[in-house]
């Protein structure tokens, strides 16, 4: 059998040899044998360290939080793709990358987080005076403040506040978590004044705070929080596959499916004719210069 | 809508084998189903509402706030059920030996999308879809113990005659949970050592053994349980369908995958459209060749049609000489619906 690697790389994550595989120094089994949770060896995966009993407990507790999220963008890619029947992995992996701009960015909200920190140190303004600063200048620039809001739990996230209280419960609090506190509160205060209606912390806010209190950095903890979804996803496409119909149009169901064909509402160009190949010349100049098509150009 | 009337015929739309008429054909949507209730998200897996996540009737947050975390909560999802503290533990144990696999196809793919300049998500997803019936088929090996156990009690066989067959049957399979990988690593034996110690282990790990001996016996080369085969047989006695341990698998392995994506962000170089070279060494193709004038193509291109099965079959074969062509992948798919 063929073992020669696939493509050559300088690695400081892992080798395997055909005795044993190794992550950043430490034998797998030997981790595994030894009771160490999968959440440590995140740590030593990301980190390359062992981390205290109270670290791996909010990685643990975090995870826990945000593996399953019912119905969101992720949820729904892996049901629409498992519809199809293709290999489950194809609708797990679809569900991980609906991990964007907007669906769990947590590298965003934490690229935000050191950029503002390290404003703070150069400026000599305290961590508060920064959140301000932030917030204002999100919102002045009509940009959203990442780590706020969320469409279907608009007066805060149940999973957000509880993050920060555990990360107080377990002594974790340092930088990250006095500086997002900041910034809800400021958060908070300005769309009072502006006569807005509150905006809760949402979970990237929380638990990413968190995430990089404990050392990881914003792609890690993306990573983290996106992979993990991955799981629940995995479940709703498995019920998907094992218990309802293939394609989602079925007739037979005593409910309409996803893509019946009732759930089409076309806002489109009118109805036309397909013009005749003689005229299309003609017909595709006037077409272009009367300049109506532009208004549906995406 | 729905007002426009076609004057003429297009193209073949006219053609008496149309099943309908084709120019008297309505236009705009389909109204609303108001016969049948309405589309909604049907789950048996979780709910949630404004200040609520539930899984399988737990609140999630409760569930993390009782000390419950994400090895648990596989089980809730998967299973709906806590589980045991052992079992608890072992699928811990699981989840570290299947997170990191150095530079395999999980890693590798992730890598090469990381070249691109991607989203870290997406080379996350793209290390998942390397998880088939070959690399990591735990699909495959789950449900050919499935199949085989089934078997053995319909036949009135014991589990060790049913494991010969099976290894006769599937001795060659990339599935068969038994190979010559894991000669000199001890780390798939230890696994289904540790099952037995933490008293999770069941029939699919007796059956494994039983499917070790088989082969060991048959093979004439030397083989032993490898890592697909303890992986899955100790997902099967902690309870998980083929499927469901495919995925959590496939998915446990993306975290690694995303520290590759980031150490090859940070030490490698993003690749561009058309900077990746192939040796013409590598090539065994046809001899580089004029491209014929346009005019020429009805006098030097022979139509491919055959017209008798045996004209047919004799064509099938010349075209499986090409590499790349389809024809010499021959497999048999009973109702691809159900092939997970």
């Amino acid at each position: 059998m063929d073992r020669k690697p696939l493509f050559k790389r300088k690695t400081a994550i892992s080798y395997k040899t055909e005795e044993k595989t190794v992550m950043r120094g430490y034998n797998l089994s030997e981790l595994a044998e030894k009771g160490y949770s999968f959440c440590d060896a995140l740590f030593v995966l990301f980190q390359s360290r062992i981390p205290t009993g109270n670290e791996e407990k909010m990685l643990k507790y975090e995870m826990g939080a945000f593996l399953e999220h019912s119905m969101s963008p992720s949820a729904a890619g892996a049901i629409g793709v498992i519809a199809g029947r293709p290999n489950l992995p194809c609708a797990v992996a679809a569900s991980v990358m609906t991990f964007g701009g907007v669906h769990g960015p947590g590298a965003a909200h934490g690229y935000m987080m050191n950029k503002y920190i390290e404003r703070a140190r150069v400026e000599g303004k305290s961590l508060d005076e920064m959140a301000k600063i932030l917030v204002d200048e999100y919102l002045d620039a009509k940009k959203p403040v990442m780590g706020m809001g969320q469409p279907q739990h608009p007066d805060s996230d149940p999973r957000a506040e509880p993050i920060h209280v555990k990360q107080e419960e377990l002594k974790l609090g340092g930088v990250y978590l006095e500086f997002q506190r900041a910034i809800e509160r400021h958060f908070h205060a300005r769309r009072k004044k502006e006569g807005k209606s509150r905006v809760g912390v949402n979970v990237v806010g929380a638990g990413n705070a968190a995430l990089m209190e404990i050392g990881f950095s914003p792609n890690a903890g993306w990573c983290i929080g996106s992979v993990c979804r991955g799981y629940s996803c995995a479940a709703h496409a498995l019920y998907h596959m094992k218990k309802g119909h293939a394609w989602g149009a079925s007739k037979r169901e005593p409910m309409v499916q996803m893509i019946d064909l009732s759930m089409i509402k076309y806002v489109g160009p009118e109805d036309r004719e397909v013009p005749k190949q003689e005229e299309r010349q003609e017909y595709a100049g006037k077409q272009k210069e009367k300049g109506e098509y532009k208004k549906w150009v995406i | 809508m729905g007002d426009l009337k076609s004057k003429r015929k297009i193209g073949n739309l006219g053609d008496p084998r149309m099943p309908y008429d084709y120019s008297k054909r309505e236009y705009g949507t389909v109204p609303p189903d108001t016969a049948r209730e309405s589309f909604r998200w049907v789950s048996e897996v979780a709910y949630k509402n404004v200040h609520r996540i539930v899984a399988r009737g737990y609140d999630t947050t409760e569930l993390v706030e009782e000390g419950y975390g994400v090895v648990d909560i596989l089980f809730v999802d998967f299973q709906s059920r806590i589980p045991l503290v052992e079992e608890e533990k072992m699928l811990n144990y699981i989840m570290i030996m299947a997170l990191e696999d150095g530079l395999s196809m999980p890693a590798a793919l992730s890598r090469i999308v990381a070249q691109s300049k991607t989203f870290l998500t997406q080379a996350c997803g793209a290390s998942i879809l390397a998880f088939g019936h070959a690399y990591g088929a735990y699909s495959a090996f789950g449900n050919m113990l499935e199949k085989y156990l089934v078997r053995a009690e319909k036949e009135g066989k014991t589990t060790e005659d049913m494991a010969e067959v099976l290894v006769r049957e599937n001795l060659n399979s990339e599935a068969l949970g038994v190979s010559n990988l894991m000669l000199k690593d001890p780390a798939a034996k230890g696994m289904f050592i540790h099952a037995e110690k933490l008293g999770v282990a069941g029939k699919y790990i007796a059956f494994t053994k039983e499917i070790v001996k088989s082969a060991q016996k048959i093979s004439k080369e030397p083989v032993d349980l490898d890592m697909l085969g303890a992986t899955g047989a100790v997902m099967m006695d902690l309870g998980f369908s083929p499927e469901a341990t495919w995925a959590i698998l496939a998915v446990t392995r993306a975290f690694a995958a995303g520290a590759h994506y980031i150490e090859e962000v940070e030490r490698e170089n993003y690749t561009q459209l058309g900077q990746t070279l192939t040796p013409k060494e590598d090539y065994d193709g046809p001899a580089d060749r004029p491209v014929p004038p346009l005019e020429e193509r009805e006098k030097i291109a022979k139509p491919v049609q055959t017209h008798t099965p045996e004209e047919w079959k004799k064509a099938f074969v010349e075209r499986q000489k090409l590499h790349g062509s389809g024809y010499a992948i021959v497999e048999e798919i009973k109702d691809p619906s159900k092939k997970t």
